[in-house]
């Protein structure tokens, strides 16, 4: 009775231990999605002591994460922005980094809906920004696409939602 | 003997005030006290930080407020109601104030507001105004919102339609 009680309880952690490797190694579109999102804010949040090595690593870092035709519209109030492809988003970046003495990210609130394939996906989701030394958040609704290109979720475009029409 | 009189000497009174005379007891109140405003506050009554101005002076930047979320559960949103819009969803909101019904047609003209053409008294504007925007009609399952602080640049003052089921619930205090 012990010996098939042990045995069905080392069955159960191997399972479990499967369970938890497939999910790490082979993630639904869902969690990979959300991955790329975190990477994505954290990335585009930087310190004010940021170092121009770290910097442009960043920058460039950060442009790996969209594809190359990727095409950014923001229309936050009193601020707007268009960007398209790499080289512009890497320019961007690096603008926003020198002007900026320290700036943070974080997504909430994120909806992620995918294609009927499951090679694309339109996530809603929720920035939240805040500029070293202001006291105010920004907070503006976000419209990413995502395309699967060899296996990698990348951005393909941005847009803001208008949360009142 | 010596025993039983240890157990009917008073407790000291600071482990009265913490755990009180039946420790037990007094850990199931606080568990249900726990769970209790764990519901409360996730579901019904959201705690919310007000950030920036667009609602003063009625509402105060940093001031602390809750979101009734049951508070439509009977009856549509009103005329004049203080609401909270979400955004993606429930964890930041917009503070507005309902000024526009659905089916209507809402206008400003020298900063005041106009309700299918006429004219609405507006108490809780305390604030100079000049807005102008023409007449702009409103879907069946849509509000305008619109905050207090009229004195902001028109464009620096969100405002605008947005769907019932954004509408999360009504400001309590």
């Amino acid at each position: 009775m012990m010996r098939w009680f042990s045995r069905a309880v080392l069955a159960g952690v191997l399972a479990a231990l499967g369970i938890w490797c497939w999910h790490t190694w082979f993630p639904s579109p869902e969690k990979a999605i959300r991955k790329r999102l975190k990477e994505l804010a954290q990335l585009a949040s930087f310190a004010s002591n940021e170092a121009p090595v770290a910097r442009l690593f960043n920058c460039e870092k950060l442009t790996t994460l969209f594809t190359s035709d990727v095409k950014i519209e923001l229309d936050a109030t009193g601020w707007q922005q268009t960007l398209s492809g790499h080289d512009q988003l890497f320019q961007a970046a690096m603008v926003v980094r020198q002007r900026f003495g320290g700036f943070s990210v974080d997504f909430i609130d994120i909806d992620i809906t995918l294609g009927p394939e499951r090679q694309s996906a339109i996530t809603d989701l929720t920035a939240k920004g805040k500029m070293a030394g202001e006291k105010d958040l920004l907070v503006e609704e976000l419209r990413f696409s995502l395309k699967k290109v060899k296996g990698m979720w990348l951005i393909n475009r941005v847009e803001t939602v208008k949360t009142l029409r | 003997m010596g025993t039983s009189r240890e157990q009917l000497k008073p407790s000291s009174w600071w482990r009265i005030v913490l755990i009180g005379r039946r420790p037990d007891f007094t850990l199931l109140r606080i568990l249900i006290l726990t769970i209790f405003s764990l519901i409360i506050f996730n579901f019904v009554l959201l705690p919310i930080r007000i950030q920036r101005v667009s609602m003063e002076p009625n509402y105060k930047d940093r001031g602390i407020n809750f979101v009734n979320r049951l508070a439509y559960l009977f009856h549509e949103p009103r005329r004049g109601d203080v609401v909270a819009i979400r955004f993606s969803g429930p964890h930041a909101m917009l503070l507005k104030r309902i000024v526009g019904l659905p089916g209507e047609t809402i206008g400003f003209h020298a900063g005041q507001l106009l309700i299918n053409g006429r004219v609405m008294p507006e108490p809780y504007v305390k604030l100079p105004c000049d807005w102008e925007m023409d007449a702009l009609k409103i879907a069946a399952d849509e509000y305008y919102v619109v905050g207090d602080n009229r004195s902001m640049a028109w464009a620096d003052h969100k405002q605008g339609r947005a769907s019932r089921d954004q509408i999360l619930g009504k400001i309590l205090l």
